[in-house]
């Protein structure tokens, strides 16, 4: 009977956690959308509702209702998917990234996440790793030139960022001694672990833009060169889920990991520690900072060549990943 | 100014082949030489008298003449900066390929094959330009139909049985090309398994109109590419020939409908070189002006769909406020934003509005600091160089056989500026800097166009102070006989009215020559070769597209590169496809 009652709350919570997801990946278009509006001197979405505050409800209800369009000679299985594929394990992240600690309302101790694992780290790099085959899929089931480049592209850039990714995580999980992103967050009290790991930072900052497909790193997609990448062949909800995976769930929840890791998750920023701010709310704050660098990054820089990322990847990052594990390490046998 | 083979050098060839015609005219110097002797003696220019750049090669067809169809070579010589043309009469309707001296002749020559079915021996590839292997006419022969061969039943696919069409079509049409057809081209061109053919284009977001490459891959990696041209191609050179001098203009327009108002200008300045017009002095500085504002344009376009090409859409938006602002200057001079029309023959259509000179030089004092603020984004980006530095690399001598011109030959180091060769207009008035690459890849195109822009800059300014002292002068010299009179001439004089009627109908006589004329278009040379028999439009109207060239040597250089590379190899050459394929 408890484990009935537990399962039941857990399945409400997850519920909440994803619906909250679905609609704040809404908005981050919004965001991203108006950003690079106002990056580019243009006002951005501006007629649905009130200054285009209604404009994701509206894209959503245009996806939602397009005309869904499969090739006749794709793979049909693998075709419908790899757009789960891509999307599932992204929001799947979500299951053990705390947003702050639990606290209490009214007798009830709430806890802001769904599941403390001691695994936590692992099983979000395992869940980032799956995600690519959706990509992979997606190239490979549209039988057709461009989008097969592309998955095949994204799997390259993929193999090499993915290895240095997890080089550069090893420096935080070494000095809290746990994989738990909670345990993480509480061992960052007296100093936020981005000091000796800065190292480790510049790679993970590389390493989400090239994951999530970001504009110096977006040569999946390159849409001058193979005019929408593994997509090309994707119309309606299934088109709609990949950006939606990739450029939005993906960026927010690996933006909110390297928060965790880095940033001290939702300890309030130094010096401003007095500010009447919840927790969890200069955790969103220092995501949305983070997020909003990703985004100005994106649109400001042209893109690379594919063979220049992975040369980067295995030459640049993941040296600087291994000097972090080092570095990390001398730090711990000097200051305990 | 004088541009054409100094007597003394035809001396020196005649000493060497006796058989020579020359012909030498005010605009064209040409030397007649049989089939035989062709190759020797276009060695013998190229490697003794250093005529060594190809600028072009087309045919005319003389009907009533044995053999039919006549060659011409147009050369020019680099450091005397003097052109030269050679005649050939191509017996059993074939000449020799000069493949092996200018590679820039490869795709000229498959145009001669196209449209006149001259074949030339030697040719390595020698198929169809711009209409589809199996297309049996040639269509720039004297004989060929304006409306073309209909022997092809084609009803309306939307048609269905038993239905009465809207409208009244003709069923019976010019034969197409099939899918199968090209499924077996795409077939045939598969050499290893491991290959694919990626059909890039004909409508794809990086080819920048409907150019059609065929990259063989191998990965990612282009091991062989071919272009096929003709998608956007209108037959503009059989137009010309069948419409007056004054009724061409906006079709050049049309051509190359980035830079219209230059393109114009090169035209109408060869017309009026022919006619013997002169405009007045206030059109000259007006024509000059325009030209160096779509110069801008262009450049400003290029840059951003260039930059957008390597994922920096931030850039194309900037460019694209800039070039909203010259496109109002022109719609506001011109009345119309892209093909402006403005241009007529002896001076422009209409005068400049009142407070024009107020805004172009608000907007060229304003416009170098936004080009600062694009090259604070790229020049020193090391994304941006990582993508174009050591790309591409074009080498002096290419530039000579391919015949490239405009901003891909100064990036590799040759001043080759029609501006300052021959200049046209006000040009000779003008202070202005040629800017030249030293390596020749895409980074010094792109510095070259760059710094291109900041000298327009310089021009328009200078040209707008020269036009403020110029208010009330004439901006089109209507008493000159070959110049359509003005609206209001015509509404209140007899004469005008007549003249205006007898221009209109019979076109401007041009007296009987020949003449070759270019400007300097933001893609290259472009020249117009104009022979005239005394009518009022134009016996053959030859358009050397500089476009047209730049695009021949991307095959060259995208062997051994990536996808990726083509669109910043092709967005550096920049070609518009409204110019390559006329």
């Amino acid at each position: 009977m408890d484990l009935l009652g537990t399962a039941i709350f857990l399945a409400i919570k997850s519920l909440i956690f994803i619906m909250g997801m679905f609609l704040g990946a809404a908005y981050l278009t919004l965001l991203e959308r108006k950003f690079a509006g106002h990056v580019q001197q243009r006002p951005g979405p501006l007629h649905v509702g009130p200054h285009g505050f209604l404009q994701p409800i509206a894209d959503a209800l245009k996806v939602l209702t397009k005309e869904d369009l499969v090739p006749d000679n794709v793979d049909k299985v693998l075709f419908y998917l790899a757009s789960l594929m891509a999307f599932v394990p992204a929001i799947m992240i979500l299951a053990v990234v705390p947003f702050g600690e639990p606290f209490t309302i009214f007798g009830i101790e709430i806890q802001p996440y769904i599941s403390d694992l001691n695994v936590g780290l692992l099983l979000a790099l395992a869940f980032g790793s799956i995600s690519i085959y959706g990509v992979i899929f997606a190239g490979w089931a549209s039988n057709s030139k461009y989008p097969m480049i592309g998955g095949l592209r994204k799997a390259a850039v993929l193999i090499g960022y993915e290895v240095a990714l997890g080089f550069a995580l090893a420096g935080p999980i070494m000095m809290a001694g746990s994989f738990s992103l909670r345990e993480i967050v509480e061992a960052q009290q007296g100093m936020w672990f981005i000091i000796p790991n800065i190292l480790a930072f510049v790679v993970v900052v590389f390493c989400v833009l090239a994951e999530t497909g970001r504009t110096p790193f977006d040569v999946q997609e390159a849409e001058a060169e193979l005019v929408g990448g593994y997509v090309t062949e994707y119309t309606g909800m299934k088109f709609g889920l990949f950006p939606l995976a990739e450029w939005y769930i993906a960026t927010f929840v690996l933006s909110a990991i390297t928060v965790i890791l880095f940033f001290g998750g939702w300890q309030p920023l130094p010096l401003l520690g007095w500010l009447p701010i919840p927790e969890f709310l200069w955790f969103f704050i220092k995501v949305f900072l983070l997020f909003m660098f990703f985004l100005w990054v994106h649109w400001t820089l042209p893109r690379y060549r594919v063979d220049q990322i992975t040369e980067m990847a295995w030459k640049v990052m993941l040296p600087l990943a291994l000097a972090n594990i080092l570095i990390v390490a001398v730090w711990i046998i000097i200051f305990g | 100014m004088q541009l054409w083979i100094s007597q003394g050098e035809v001396e020196s060839i005649k000493g060497k082949f006796p058989d020579i015609l020359e012909e030498r005219g005010d605009n064209f110097t040409s030397i007649l030489i049989n089939k035989k002797q062709l190759i020797e003696l276009l060695t013998y220019l190229k490697e003794q008298l250093n005529y060594k750049m190809f600028i072009d090669f087309f045919c005319i067809d003389y009907p009533l003449h044995t053999p039919r169809f006549q060659g011409v070579y147009l050369l020019f010589n680099p450091e005397k900066k003097r052109r030269v043309a050679v005649k050939c009469w191509a017996e059993d309707n074939s000449l020799p390929s000069v493949i092996n001296l200018w590679k820039g002749a490869k795709w000229s020559e498959r145009e001669a094959w196209d449209m006149f079915g001259v074949r030339f021996e030697g040719h390595k590839n020698l198929v169809r330009m711009f209409l589809w292997e199996g297309y049996q006419y040639h269509p720039l022969r004297k004989d060929f139909p304006l409306e073309g061969y209909k022997d092809t039943y084609l009803p309306s696919l939307n048609l269905k049985e038993g239905e009465t069409p809207a409208h009244n079509y003709d069923p019976y049409h010019t034969p197409l090309p099939s899918m199968e057809d090209l499924e077996r081209t795409e077939k045939a061109r598969i050499k290893k398994k491991n290959q694919i053919v990626l059909n890039w284009g004909p409508l794809h977001p990086g080819t920048h109109g409907t150019i059609w490459f065929l990259f063989d891959m191998e990965g990612e990696v282009v091991q062989e590419c071919d272009i096929i041209l003709g998608q956007l191609h209108r037959g503009v050179e059989k137009i010309a020939e069948n419409i007056t001098y004054t009724q061409f203009i906006p079709y050049t327009d049309r051509m190359d409908y980035i830079s219209a108002l230059c393109s114009q200008v090169a035209y109408v300045n060869t017309v009026e070189k022919l006619l013997g017009v002169e405009p007045p002095e206030k059109a000259k500085w007006i024509r000059t002006m325009m030209c160096e504002l779509q110069r801008i344009n262009s450049h400003l376009l290029w840059l951003g769909t260039y930059a957008l090409d390597l994922g920096a859409l931030t850039i194309f938006l900037y460019t694209f406020r800039e070039r909203e602002k010259i496109m109002d200057i022109i719609e506001g001079i011109a009345g119309i934003r892209l093909n402006s029309t403005y241009i007529r023959i002896g001076g422009v259509a209409k005068d400049l509005p009142e407070g024009a000179l107020d805004v172009i030089s608000h907007f060229v004092k304003d416009f170098p600091e936004k080009l600062k603020e694009y090259e604070t984004i790229l020049t020193k980006n090391r994304v941006w160089l990582k993508r174009n530095v050591n790309l591409g690399v074009i080498t002096e001598e290419d530039v000579y056989s391919y015949g490239l011109t405009g901003v891909v030959a100064r990036a590799s180091g040759v001043p080759y500026d029609i501006r300052a060769i021959q200049p046209t207009d006000a040009y000779d008035k003008v202070d202005f800097e040629i800017p030249l690459g030293k390596v020749g890849d895409c980074y010094d195109r792109y510095l070259v166009r760059i710094e291109e822009m900041k000298q327009s800059v310089e021009i328009v300014k200078q040209c707008v102070n020269k036009l403020k002292d110029m208010k009330d002068d004439k901006y089109i010299s209507t008493e000159n006989p070959y110049v359509l009179p003005t609206l209001e001439e015509v509404f209140n004089s007899i004469e005008a009215m007549v003249k205006d009627f007898n221009l209109r109908i019979y076109g401007e006589q041009a007296p009987e020559g020949e003449i070759y004329l270019s400007g300097e278009n933001p893609r290259g040379e472009l020249g117009f070769y104009i022979n005239s028999k005394g009518e009022g439009k134009p016996y053959r109207l030859r358009i050397r597209s500089g476009a047209f060239y730049n695009l021949q040597v991307f095959t060259e250089l995208i062997k051994g590169k990536t996808v990726a590379d083509a669109v910043v190899l092709l967005g550096s050459l920049d070609p518009v496809v409204g110019e390559t394929d006329r």
